[in-house]
């Protein structure tokens, strides 16, 4: 049963502090449980030899490391179904990764847990372009869907940052977002069907265009976001759209966030709906301009605000006109607009490059994610500066401005035990404040091992012990990603499961 | 079954919650005629209305305006609970494009507010008198403009809900970017009031268009119609619905573009391009006329089937199902699903809908039965209860209405 711990101002394990959790402790699989696994896959495809596991210690949250028992790479659903089977029956917790660029340390492992990575499966099974839908295996990369459909003038919409990296089967978990989310929907709003591995390795399939989606409740829309501890996606249905005409990108320079804040607000109010809206703020500009991605920004600026709007050619330049005048209204400084890719690609490079040159400034970076409603955002920041000041950290804000997505990050140094210290506090603070400004505490990183000390922030005992409910449906014996997303889940002894997943009882 | 439960439930809530009538067409849907109707006036008062149900074995079907019926109705003693008295908008911010609203505020009621600040709910779902917002979400459906919007279920941010053991719960949020935990919400919407009782819902709103061009092609080759709308479907353009309708006699296909007038020009101008044929174009108010009619509003037929399929096999279903005499169909053409109004003077009401979920199953397509008349006996095709579907709906079904209070209906 779902257990809430007495909140305390230490956690037990997640935290940056902590999380480190030193290599060599792990306790090797058995010899019989691994040769039964190569059977499987195959001997190259189990991975055992201690170096070669370090590269499966941490996801895209490094500051979580502990290297898994072993890493099994199945090729197809049906591999998947025998690998958990098995694992289950012993009762060896399997933890589910793709590319393992989450940010919230949703791939890290268990002490006792055996990653499951879906790199073999990369092939896009389908592309049905008249019903404008592809099946894809979990392991297909973000940016080669799209690549593929583009032939065929169709694209995928969901575009996380890191897609040219990330997998499909990665964003299912993480419900996904990126830019272009404002106006097109996170990666939920284009799963439509999925074959997923259940606990025990029984095989089901959920959803599917052409099927009633009345007759049954929304089990696909459940299963999108619930960062491996319900199953493994081993085959995804994914809607496409048709490739827009035409796309504008404006660039509003403007004195300060504040301002550009309220730019977006009367862009949104005045019923434009643009593709995407990003600010960068002062600090983030400095940063890259100081960097190999300089971008030629007036450096003493204080927020570049990204505007794009797409679709049919014709509309485009009233759409821009219009936000652009919101801008100008606002106080922008100068406002640019690119009608060329080459001219889009600069205009978009303070975004995109924003996080790689902040290493100029600082060893380490935490990126945080919290949403706010739109029009809390000019105090949420104000309040987020104050922060920042208060603990003497640098915070630079890189946001999706347009729906309220925060990205404050913290910029830090992990040698410095009392700093490391600080960059917790503040980030406690910082998700506080999101919660009593109407938020919460991700926007589509998740919530992984780092969130699960803030989940009480916006959840109540009934609501947790209500998701906790959910997961046992699909998961009873808590076999799958245990650890993550609630905030302490007392695992039922091993043993016991495993005898009843042997016995089928 | 006949049953007076007020009794002891009256000294639990306020006078105000009883003596409230619901559509007599309700009753005739539950095939009962007692009107124990209660309409609790809070959140608390839903919880009660349930933990009471729970200890004395009561069934509990939960309504909005009760006018969406579905046939199937519990064998138990069960009281009607309507949403009715919850109508407030409790929260709405116009430029966050978010609206809270208690679950039995009347859509119609909310649409004038949002109207008066130029946005709206994108949703056109089969034509029911006052639907309310909770009714909306219950039922999931979002209608043909699904195309141009996605599905209300991708729109709902939150909701406030009781369990059916009477457990209230906060989900989702008011923003629209929100991955805090797993996603409960999403079986809510859609789930008929089988898991619990929506009590509040927040919604995301959009923009209302600039101009909303209704493009019409009418024909007797009912199949030219298919091909022009499969065609519509893929363009490189993205209309905001495209709905074809067609009885034995021909049909009509409506797209509905949205937009700046100058890209909706062009739009049509591309779609023309891509179809090879030209549009007639209605204005309002007869461009409104046309869509409450397409959906569904004064067909009266007590015998409604909606077929789903894959979107490019719509032409295949529309083919076998314009055979049935006097019937009058309406598809839905980028979600792929029909909506038939089948005349009940069908011979054999029985074997004729035996006779359709073959054919149709064949061409790889679902039937639901969606409306029956009460006189007929033909509980197979009655649409199941959703956690009939599968281990994990029904562990769902457990885990938030333990005790099986509640009874959906749709």
């Amino acid at each position: 049963m779902y257990r809430l711990l007495e909140k305390t101002d230490e956690e037990p394990v997640a935290s940056l502090l902590t999380g480190k959790v030193s290599s060599g402790m792990t306790r090797p699989l058995p010899s019989t449980v691994v040769s039964d696994l190569a059977k499987i896959v195959g001997h190259e495809h189990v991975i055992t030899d201690p170096d070669r596991l370090l590269v499966y210690e941490s996801d895209g949250l490094t500051a979580y490391r502990r290297p898994p028992r072993a890493v099994v790479l199945p090729s197809s659903t049906e591999e998947i179904s025998a690998v958990v089977g098995l694992l289950h029956s012993n009762g060896i917790e399997v933890i589910p990764r793709g590319a393992g660029t989450g940010l919230s340390g949703g791939a890290l492992t268990t002490p006792e847990g055996v990653i499951v990575g879906t790199a073999r499966m990369n092939r896009i099974l389908k592309i049905d372009v008249e019903n404008r839908i592809a099946i894809a295996q979990p392991g297909v990369i973000n940016a080669r869907l799209t690549e593929a459909t583009n032939p065929y003038g169709l694209y995928y919409a969901p575009d996380p940052s890191s897609q040219s990296t990330c997998t499909l089967g990665g964003n299912v978990a993480e419900n996904s977002g990126g830019p272009h989310c404002l106006k097109y929907g996170v990666t939920a709003r284009y799963i439509t069907g999925l074959t997923v591995v259940l606990a025990g390795g029984q095989i089901v399939e959920i959803g599917g265009v052409g099927r009633d989606p009345y007759a049954t409740l929304d089990l696909v829309g459940l299963f999108v976001g619930s960062e491996g501890c319900f199953g493994i996606a081993t085959e995804i249905e994914l809607r496409l759209l048709p490739i827009t005409e035409g796309v504008r990108t404006l660039l509003g320079i403007f004195e300060s966030v504040e301002s550009a804040g309220r730019a977006v607000t009367k862009i949104i109010a005045c019923g434009l709906m643009p593709a995407a809206v990003e600010i960068v703020d002062g600090p983030t500009i400095k940063a890259v301009e100081a960097s190999v991605f300089a971008a030629g920004y007036p450096l003493e600026a204080g927020a570049a605000l990204v505007i794009e709007f797409d679709g049919t050619e014709a509309g485009l330049d009233l759409d821009a006109d219009r936000a652009e005048q919101c801008c100008l209204e606002e106080g922008a400084i100068e406002v640019q607009r690119a009608t060329d890719p080459e001219h889009r690609v600069k205009l978009w490079r303070a975004r995109k490059k924003a996080f790689g040159a902040m290493g100029r400034i600082a060893p380490d970076l935490l990126v945080q994610d919290a949403t706010v409603p739109r029009t809390k955002l000019p105090e949420v920041l104000a309040g987020i500066d104050d922060i920042g000041n208060r603990y003497g950290l640098k915070i630079a804000n890189v946001f999706h401005a347009g729906d309220g997505n925060l990205h404050p990050n913290i910029l830090f140094d992990r040698q410095n035990q009392n700093e490391l210290e600080l960059v917790e506090r503040a980030s406690k603070e910082i998700m506080q404040l999101c919660v009593d400004a109407g938020g919460t505490i991700t926007g589509e990183h998740g919530v992984g091992v780092d969130k699960r000390k803030y989940m009480t922030l916006v959840h109540g005992p009934a609501e947790l012990e209500a998701m906790a409910a959910a997961k046992r449906v699909f998961d009873p014996a808590s076999l799958f990603n245990p650890g993550k997303v609630l905030p302490e889940v007392e695992v039922k002894g091993a043993t016991d499961t495993a005898k009843i997943l042997a016995t089928g009882e | 079954m006949r049953v007076d439960l007020t009794d002891s439930l009256s000294r639990l809530l306020p006078e105000e919650a009883f003596g409230h009538s619901v559509p007599s067409s309700l009753w005739t849907a539950l095939r009962t005629d007692v009107e124990t109707v209660v309409a609790p006036g809070s959140a608390e008062e839903v919880a009660t209305i349930l933990k009471w149900a729970s200890e004395m074995g009561v069934r509990v079907v939960p309504i909005g305006t009760g006018a969406h019926t579905y046939p199937r109705y519990p064998r138990d003693p069960f009281i009607v609970l309507t949403t009715s008295r919850l109508n407030e908008i409790q929260h709405y911010e116009p430029a966050d494009l978010t609206m809270t609203a208690s679950a039995g505020a009347s859509i119609r009621d909310l649409s004038t507010e949002m109207a008066t600040h130029g946005q709206w709910l994108p949703f056109d779902p089969p034509d029911v008198p006052n639907r309310t917002l909770g009714g909306l979400v219950a039922t999931g459906l979002s209608g043909p403009l699904w195309a141009g919007y996605g599905q209300l279920r991708n729109h709902v941010l939150g909701a406030t809900i009781v369990c059916g053991d009477g457990r209230a719960l906060r989900l989702g949020g008011k923003v629209v970017k929100n991955v805090a935990g797993f996603d409960i919400l999403k079986v809510m919407v859609g789930s008929r009031g089988e898991l619990a009782v929506i009590t509040s819902v927040t919604v995301r709103l959009f923009p209302l268009p600039v101009v909303d061009r209704l493009l019409v092609l009418e024909a007797t080759d009912v199949s030219e119609l298919v091909s022009t709308a499969r065609a519509v479907a893929t363009a490189p353009i993205m209309p905001a619905s495209i709905i074809l309708s067609a009885t034995s006699d021909g049909g009509r296909l409506l797209v509905r573009l949205h937009g700046a007038r100058v890209s909706v020009e062009a739009d049509q101008k591309s779609l023309e391009k891509h179809t090879g044929v030209s549009f007639e174009v209605r204005n309002t108010p007869e461009a409104e006329s046309l869509l409450v009619q397409e959906r569904g509003s004064g067909i009266d037929t007590e015998l409604v089937v909606r077929v789903w399929a894959l979107p490019s096999r719509i032409g295949v279903l529309l083919d076998l199902l314009k055979q049935v005499p006097g019937v009058s169909l309406n598809a839905d053409v980028y979600g792929g699903s029909v909506r038939a109004y089948l005349p009940v003077n069908l011979s054999d009401i029985e074997s004729s809908l035996a006779g359709l979920q073959k054919d149709i199953e064949e061409l790889g397509g679902t039937i639901r039965v969606l409306r029956i008349p009460a006189e007929v006996d033909a509980s197979s095709y009655f649409a199941k209860p959703l956690v009939d579907e599968g281990e994990l709906a029904a562990g769902l079904k457990r885990a938030f209405d333990p005790h099986a209070v509640l009874w959906g209906i749709e």
